[in-house]
């Protein structure tokens, strides 16, 4: 290495820094020891990075910048706050709707204004029988009756009580209560009235459409509307059996 | 890896040395504090990607630089040049006629040095960074750096020393 190279790698070199540590540098450096020259020029140079380190550092920043750039950070972070609790608050009330939404769904038909109980069942069914239904099937034969019912997806599979198998049957309907078939068997215990009149009815529905049945078969006695009904269930069915009267009509033909 | 410090803690360790490299690639205040600011806001949006917090300081650096070259929207390439290749005369100018400038005429000086070597010897003079850490942060070989440290040193050198025999600005 001559004295010029040194020269050119050395105006690399600034003193109190890691450059020393480079190995061309402390070559270099290395020559600075032996070489009067060099070792002069190098202590100008040293002087003159060390002035000009100190020209660079002098520049300072304006008073406020760093204030300035923190509160402006602060305002952009305390925007995307409220973006975000805006579109958070929009979220929550969506989802809080679609749960509201759904909670009403699930919850209309309990709610929705409809009795389901036993007593309501039964004022229902004693006022269709009593408000001029019309019979879809007429005949005097169970069985027809049985098959009638099956075939339209009503109650078929129900029991008759024994006294009841022995009145005259007139005929069926088909009625609803809560989105379920009601099996209607109307039966005739006074010989005058017409064929197509009855005067005894047999409501058979499943049990589980109508609500607050007690789980035991005891028959239940009460006036519903226009008649006098006697409720029971067997199985997964509930009977209701009405007619005009009282409770000693009733028992009859149970 | 240690936690990455709180924003306001990292704008008051680093803004005045960004600031000064700002400064003396644009020589404009205005700009300087801009692209300082700008800087941070980078930080603010993607710092947390940066995953060795030791390198915070050439991570902010870079950026500045790069907002920079985006700001002057540079495409041109710059050239390869070794060390070895560079021609130079080394200039003799007296540590006094340094001593006698002020940072702004210093910086004016630089800004008369050709744009691809103003940061390079910016970096070299305001942060003591090493030339490996200078060429991280300009995104250039190690080499690169050299071959422009030793033609913008030169040439700062020259012009500095050119200044001697100019007349006192009244």
């Amino acid at each position: 290495m001559n004295i010029n190279e040194a020269k050119t790698i050395l105006l690399l070199y600034r003193p109190g820094t890691a450059d020393a540590e480079d190995p061309q540098v402390a070559a270099a450096l290395a020559l600075t020891k032996t070489d009067a020259e060099l070792a002069c020029w190098f202590e100008q140079h040293c002087a003159r990075q060390t002035a000009l380190c100190a020209k660079f550092r002098q520049v300072g920043a304006p008073a406020g910048l760093k204030e300035q750039i923190i509160s402006e950070q602060l305002a952009e972070i305390r925007l995307n706050a409220r973006r975000k609790e805006r579109i958070t608050a929009a979220v929550a009330l969506s989802v809080t709707f679609a749960a509201l939404i759904f909670i009403v769904i699930s919850l209309a038909p309990h709610f929705s204004g409809a009795d389901r109980s036993l007593g309501a069942y039964q004022n229902q069914m004693a006022n269709t029988a009593t408000s001029g239904y019309g019979m879809s099937l007429l005949t005097n034969d169970l069985t027809q009756i049985r098959t009638y019912l099956a075939q339209s997806g009503a109650p078929a599979d129900y029991t008759l009580p024994p006294a009841l198998e022995k009145i005259p049957v007139a005929g069926c309907a088909i009625e609803s209560w809560s989105d379920k078939k009601v099996s209607m068997i109307c039966f005739r215990t006074n010989p005058a009235l017409a064929a197509n009149q009855s005067d005894l009815w047999l409501f058979v529905v499943d049990r589980k459409s109508v609500k607050h049945i007690p789980e035991t078969s005891v028959l239940q006695f009460a006036q519903s509307g226009p008649l006098y009904t006697a409720a029971w269930t067997q199985g997964d069915k509930l009977y209701v059996l009405g007619t005009r009267g009282d409770e000693a009509t009733i028992r009859k033909f149970l | 890896m240690a936690d990455s410090p709180d924003f306001e803690t990292l704008v008051a360790r680093h803004y005045e040395p960004l600031y000064q490299f700002a400064f003396s690639l644009t020589r404009e205040e205005a700009e300087a504090c801009d692209l300082t600011q700008q800087t941070f806001c980078v930080w603010a949006a993607k710092g947390h990607q940066l995953r060795d917090v030791s390198k915070v300081k050439t991570w902010l650096f870079t950026t500045l630089h790069r907002e920079f070259l985006g700001s002057r929207r540079r495409q041109k390439r710059f050239p390869h040049l070794e060390l070895e290749a560079a021609e130079l005369e080394l200039p003799v100018i007296s540590p006094d006629v340094i001593n006698r400038l002020d940072a702004a005429q210093v910086l004016d000086v630089l800004k008369q040095v050709d744009d691809i070597y103003q940061a390079p010897v910016a970096l070299f003079y305001l942060q003591d960074y090493s030339y490996k850490e200078i060429a991280e942060i300009l995104d250039v070989p190690i080499g690169t750096v050299k071959s422009r440290l030793t033609r913008g040193l030169g040439k700062l050198h020259q012009l500095l020393a050119e200044t001697e025999n100019q007349p006192p600005t009244p």
